[in-house]
């Protein structure tokens, strides 16, 4: 993802981080005033009525397309699963969400001093290659076995850089970093630290230690072991391996500034691993009489997507007749989804202050000289998720209207700035660069490497934890 | 360039879609009949995961703490 965003600078624009912040904290709090001047007036505190949070009336601003079997055409439309003769359909929705990543492309070309008749075009065809990696990933069969859309997203990419390549008419609106760290300021929202005690002290020990441990012994075992030339691309692979999957992977990737092809070689491991972890290990737990609620929190601890750690615990809990193991699974998960904002800004300290230094440049402090190199979309991501976080935990009330804004709208809008700046990634990939490094194999031992110690080291702690230490918190 | 020359980049994308739609048209809904596939499906949709979620926010259900374990543990105002 390295790249020269200090350009825009120079031509009299905004600096590319400045212009995602300013974007993406805009766009959050749009989704939040909205949601509080359509706040409900009956129950507005229970969880009970509003599950999902308060309804906020920008969800109907933008969707992406449905699961479909058999022809693509049922991606347009919502069946109602209680009557399915009741459909909603939902091609407007698609297509305003296409008009959202425009709009973003567009505000951000304008803030950083660029011509904007050039952008557009191109910015509607990547918005609709966008679409397109949408509805691939949508097919039942893809879905369900947890091929995310960043993997169809970089493909459909690859293949048209690799085949017609990339037109100079299209080359202005090529922004992937500048969606994604846009993408990354709005995920911020969905970060909640609160989330972080929601299975109290065995889900914090679960998630906390042995999380960090994996990461760094990982990242060690790739750069000083195994001598793999890339810094960045041990550090992606360590992220999304320990921490979890594809959007650690985008986090932490745009935090050490890592190269595209690392990014996706980083995520097809991920991905291809998950969806064998996640057919394996629930048999296998069975298989071994682990406890079920040790075995749900080792599944959350372990698999990498958060959507294959519930389909293994639904999967486990099926096997044993019991729901428990889906429920930790997913809660230990997302106590992991929550360390996202703070190991991506544990990072970049890190990145800037110490592995970007130029020794032959001149002596500065080493504050000063962090605080150059920092990656300054950061603050932005975590500056989202710190004001979410105490609006979350102020209230019922302001907790409802938070999930209501993420799940109504950030969180659909972050997946479509991720998915169009991963087509971006994959029109501009060279994998050629990396031909080397993919031949030796070693990101391939490496990821086995620490999947394995992450293995190792999360059932011991959810045996300790909830199995030993906690087991009477956490039996019914 | 030659006219081939000219025209084989068009001729790969080309060729490259063909095989995405046959994958994504035939293959795929031909392993989507499997019944050991068809029953991992079913079983998702019934209990309505959502497999491709990259993060707890794309679920279907808000993955709250358990209600089990809710006695036991009351650390942030979630709501009645």
């Amino acid at each position: 993802m390295a790249a020269d965003p200090g350009a825009d600078a120079r031509r009299g624009g905004l600096h590319e981080d400045s212009a995602a912040i300013l974007i993406g904290v805009a766009l959050v709090a749009l989704a939040l005033s909205i949601g509080w001047s359509g706040r409900p007036t009956v129950d507005a505190g229970s969880r009970k009525a509003f599950p999902k949070g308060w309804p906020n009336p920008l969800a109907a601003t933008i969707d992406k397309p449905q699961t479909w079997s058999e022809a693509p055409k049922q991606a347009l439309v919502v069946v109602d699963k209680k009557d399915p003769s009741k459909v909603k359909p939902v091609s407007i929705p698609i297509l305003l969400g296409m008009t959202w990543v425009v709009g973003v492309l567009a505000a951000g070309t304008l803030m950083r001093g660029r011509s904007l008749p050039a952008v557009i075009p191109g910015a509607v065809l990547l918005a609709i290659l966008g679409g397109l990696a949408y509805l691939m990933a949508a097919q039942k069969v893809i879905n369900y076995y947890n091929l995310e859309y960043p993997l169809w997203a970089l493909l459909v990419g690859l293949v048209i850089g690799n085949t017609i390549g990339v037109g100079k008419w299209l080359e202005p609106a090529l922004q992937g970093e500048f969606l994604i760290k846009a993408g990354l300021v709005v995920f911020g929202a969905e970060v909640l630290f609160s989330r972080l005690l929601e299975l109290g002290l065995p889900g914090l020990l679960t998630s906390w230690v042995v999380t960090p441990i994996v990461l760094v012994v990982t990242y060690l075992f790739g750069v000083h072991w195994m001598k793999i030339p890339s810094k960045s691309l041990c550090m992606v692979i360590s992220a999304d391996m320990s921490v979890c999957g594809v959007s650690a992977a985008i986090a932490t990737g745009a935090a050490c500034k890592a190269k595209k092809e690392e990014l996706s070689l980083a995520i097809g491991l991920s991905l291809l691993f998950t969806v064998a972890m996640m057919v394996v290990m629930p048999p296998f737990i069975q298989w071994a009489g682990i406890d079920p609620i040790v075995g749900g929190a080792w599944l959350g601890g372990t698999i990498d997507a958060t959507g294959a750690v519930v389909a293994a615990g639904e999967m486990l809990g099926k096997q044993l007749d019991d729901k428990r193991p889906a429920e930790v699974a997913a809660t230990v998960k997302m106590i992991q989804n929550s360390m996202i904002g703070i190991i991506a800004f544990a990072v970049a300290v890190y990145w800037a202050g110490w592995v970007d230094r130029d020794a032959s440049g001149p002596k500065t402090s080493l504050v000063a000289e962090a605080w150059r190199r920092f990656p300054k979309f950061i603050l932005g991501f975590i500056g989202t998720s710190i004001v979410c976080s105490w609006l979350f935990t102020t209230s019922p009330e302001l907790a409802l209207l938070v999930d209501g804004a993420i799940q109504g709208f950030t969180s659909r809008l972050r997946g479509w700035l991720f998915c169009v700046g991963f087509v971006c990634m994959g029109l501009q990939t060279i994998f050629r660069e990396l031909a080397p490094t993919l031949a030796s194999g070693r990101p391939l031992i490496l990821y086995c490497v620490g999947q394995a110690l992450n293995l190792a080291l999360s059932l011991a702690m959810a045996s300790l934890t909830f199995g030993w230490l906690f087991k009477q918190v956490v039996t019914p | 360039m030659t006219g081939l020359a000219a025209i084989l980049p068009g001729l790969r994308l080309l060729f490259a879609m063909a095989i995405l739609a046959a994958v994504w048209l035939v293959v795929l809904p031909a392993i989507g009949r499997n019944p050991a596939v068809d029953r991992h499906v079913r079983l998702m949709e019934s209990r309505d995961v959502n497999p491709a979620a990259m993060v707890y926010t794309e679920l279907e259900h808000l993955p709250l703490r358990p209600a089990w374990i809710e006695s036991h543990l009351v650390l942030w105002p979630t709501g009645n």
